[in-house]
């Protein structure tokens, strides 16, 4: 089965590379597609969407997709002066099907701006198609600094964080407290930029990480000897970096095995974002994760937002639909005044967009590629009959981390 | 070092619930390959069903009514499963394990795709019943009382399936069917009674498994396969067919993942196929088969 849709995924970008080709030869010679000369923008413009729509990160994938089409909807279906038709594509679980997801939105499908991306290893996987191709990019969640730091294109740009970002803003606020730390995340490339994030800050303010664990990612089901260790090791407190399903045993079990009462728990917030929260109950109450969203935000740009979300989908919205909304309006406002639809028009637009003073976040600045924007320490409380992240504290604002 | 001493007791105890829960859901993987020498790759999508239904009827707090009432309904779906995957088996009886994988691992898909329809991508969260979600202390550190339970639980399926097959005149026809499939035919029993029920059991096994062991896995998308293959390790470990074989390879991966994940938790990913690896070079048939038990 797989086989056979390799082979014909293979077909599709083989023929699309020959149409992508003809047709990039007429483009240059007209002008450019999407319509409308550059002294008066306006037309057409075609969004390629990259979601995971199968796999553990679908439901991220849900959120993205709902957050965009409710901001068009709200918008007059406009970006700037253009009329967007969206083309979604599946980004799947990593770059080995994400890339030939933007790849066909490229080349088969020609749209001028690409959207989305939860996957680092995809993000950094289609630089240089995208530098080739001289498209913008707005990655709406994935993670990894190198994308908009060390490997940086002026392509590529992002709406939502680095990791070394949201946990770097936890090491600073628990080192004040003087406690010694036992960090834990997956050994891949998320959590060790969320560990090394954490300790640097944590350190730097004075705190001791007494020790560091790296379970196998994807590979481990069962945390009893990481749990075992955290009460052996004498730290006072835990940092973890997880996310959907091991975020949902690590939170479970490291209830049931007694710690939550006794070594407090931090994370990073997608610990406790969205579905997992759910999954994750009566266990996850108490435990406080830094983010630079949460639905219980105090600011008419969220009341709005989250009203008009929980209306139309009946669920919460997340930090990733509010990261695809933000994309969709920094995008309008950049295109209101770029000079076309090319990469380095976007970009430069994108250059000198200001404060987006309307965000569900709060209002943050484009730092070079990557939002400086205020981190908040969140709790999980229980609020009726559901848990939501309440705000405790305003951690202030910080850019990516170099 | 009395830290390293604490940790080795509770990873050790925690290696023996591990352990006898893999033996309840291999034990009827192990049986039909042994038996009927079908290779049932759908075993961890029933897996999966069954922790679903634990979440269904049990939500985020089960009252030992939703409890035992998805233990029960597990094993009504399990059974059905079963006698339907023995059907569908049935004409390849006489093809090649290849042909027979092809079918199950589609049965699989399909059922992974309904659940995933039906329940969603979402990881759903799946507590102990009251009075086992609390812990117990054991040498010093906190352990959940659910899995001191599955221990007592895991150790009792076990003694009661090493009972019917050693002492029972079942057990005689479960024995004598691993040994030779074809001599049992010859003897005038009905291959197909044996090959339903035979299914039935393993199924029925796999999905009550599914629901104890959603306290601790909970019940989420690709939880089917990582338990297949943790089954089908434990499978080739103990030898197809073997009940002891299964128990021992059991209890042998459950403290890998455990004990082993504690002390080389840097090897951790590679613990579990390094120590298959190991046993097929030395006993390539697994650890308790006999010169005459096994078929090829």
């Amino acid at each position: 089965m797989a086989g056979s849709i390799n082979r014909r995924q293979l077909l599709a970008m083989l023929g699309a590379a020959g149409v992508g080709a003809v047709a990039g030869g007429c483009g240059s010679s007209v002008g450019g597609g999407g319509g409308g000369g550059p002294a008066t923008p306006g037309g057409a413009i075609k969004v390629g969407l990259v979601i995971p729509q199968a796999g553990v990160y679908a439901p991220l994938g849900v959120d993205m997709k709902n957050a965009w089409d409710l901001w068009l909807e709200r918008n007059q279906n406009k970006l700037g002066n253009y009329r967007v038709t969206t083309i979604a594509a599946d980004e799947g679980e990593g770059p080995q099907t994400g890339v030939p997801a933007v790849q066909k939105l490229l080349q088969s499908d020609q749209v001028d701006v690409l959207v989305g991306i939860v996957n680092s290893s995809t993000a950094l996987g289609v630089k240089d198609m995208v530098t080739e191709a001289k498209k913008l990019l707005m990655v709406s969640n994935a993670g990894a600094g190198a994308i908009t730091g060390k490997d940086r294109v002026p392509y590529i740009w992002r709406t939502s964080f680095t990791n070394a970002q949201v946990s770097s803003a936890m090491g600073t606020y628990l080192a004040g407290s003087g406690k010694t730390a036992y960090a834990i995340a997956p050994d891949y490339a998320a959590g060790a930029e969320a560990i090394g994030g954490f300790t640097a800050a944590f350190t730097a303010g004075g705190g001791r990480v007494v020790r560091e664990a790296k379970p196998a990612f994807g590979k481990t089901q069962d945390y009893q000897p990481f749990l075992s260790q955290i009460q052996a090791s004498g730290a006072q407190l835990t940092f973890c970096f997880f996310a959907g399903a091991e975020a949902v045993a690590f939170v479970k079990q490291y209830a049931q095995f007694g710690l939550s009462t006794r070594i407090p728990l931090y994370g990073s917030g997608f610990l406790t974002e969205g579905g997992v929260l759910t999954a994750q109950g009566d266990a996850a109450v108490g435990v406080q994760t830094t983010l630079h969203y949460s639905t219980e935000l105090d600011n008419a740009a969220n009341q709005a937002f989250r009203s008009a979300y929980q209306a139309k989908y009946n669920k919460p919205p997340t930090v990733y639909a509010v990261q695809t909304w933000d994309a969709a309006t920094v995008l309008n406002r950049a295109l209101r005044t770029a000079t076309g639809l090319q990469g380095e028009a976007i970009a430069a637009a994108l250059g000198s967009v200001g404060t987006i003073d309307d965000s569900p976040r709060g209002p943050w600045t484009f730092d070079g590629q990557s939002p400086k924007q205020t981190f908040y320490l969140r709790k999980v409380e229980k609020r009726g009959d559901g848990l939501v992240n309440a705000v405790v504290q305003d951690l202030g604002a910080s850019s990516q981390p170099t | 070092m009395p830290d390293w001493l604490d940790i080795g007791v509770v990873a050790v105890l925690n290696g023996l619930a591990i352990g006898l829960l893999l033996f309840v859901v291999a034990v009827g993987l192990s049986l039909v390959f042994g038996m009927l020498d079908v290779l049932n790759l759908a075993h961890g999508a029933l897996f999966l069903t069954g922790a679903y239904l634990a979440w269904s009827l049990g939500g985020e707090h089960p009252t030992w009514v939703s409890w035992l009432g998805a233990l029960a309904v597990a094993a009504v779906v399990g059974a059905v499963a079963g006698g339907g995957l023995s059907l569908l088996t049935e004409p390849l009886a006489r093809r090649s394990h290849l042909e027979q994988a092809l079918l199950t691992l589609g049965v699989a898909l399909v059922v992974a795709e309904l659940l995933s329809a039906v329940f969603g991508d979402d990881v759903r969260g799946v507590n102990p019943p009251p009075g086992l979600d609390g812990t117990v202390d054991v040498a010093g550190s906190a352990y959940p009382s659910y899995r001191l339970a599955l221990i007592g639980l895991g150790a009792a399926a076990a003694l009661a399936m090493h009972v019917v097959v050693e002492r029972t005149p079942l057990g005689a026809l479960v024995r004598a069917s691993v040994a030779d499939r074809d001599m049992v035919a010859a003897a005038g029993i009905d291959a197909r009674l044996v090959r339903a029920g035979v299914f039935v059991a393993g199924s029925m096994l796999a999905a009550t498994a599914g629901v104890l062991g959603s306290p601790i896995y909970n019940a989420r998308p690709g939880l089917d396969t990582t338990i297949l293959i943790l089954a089908l390790v434990v499978v080739v470990i103990g030898g197809l067919g073997s009940i002891r074989g299964a128990f021992a390879a059991a209890l042998l991966i459950g403290q890998i993942e455990s004990t082993g994940r504690a002390l080389l938790s840097d090897l951790a990913s590679f613990l579990l196929f390094g120590a298959l690896a190991i046993v097929l070079a030395v006993r390539p048939r697994g650890l308790f088969v006999t010169a005459n038990g096994g078929r090829s």
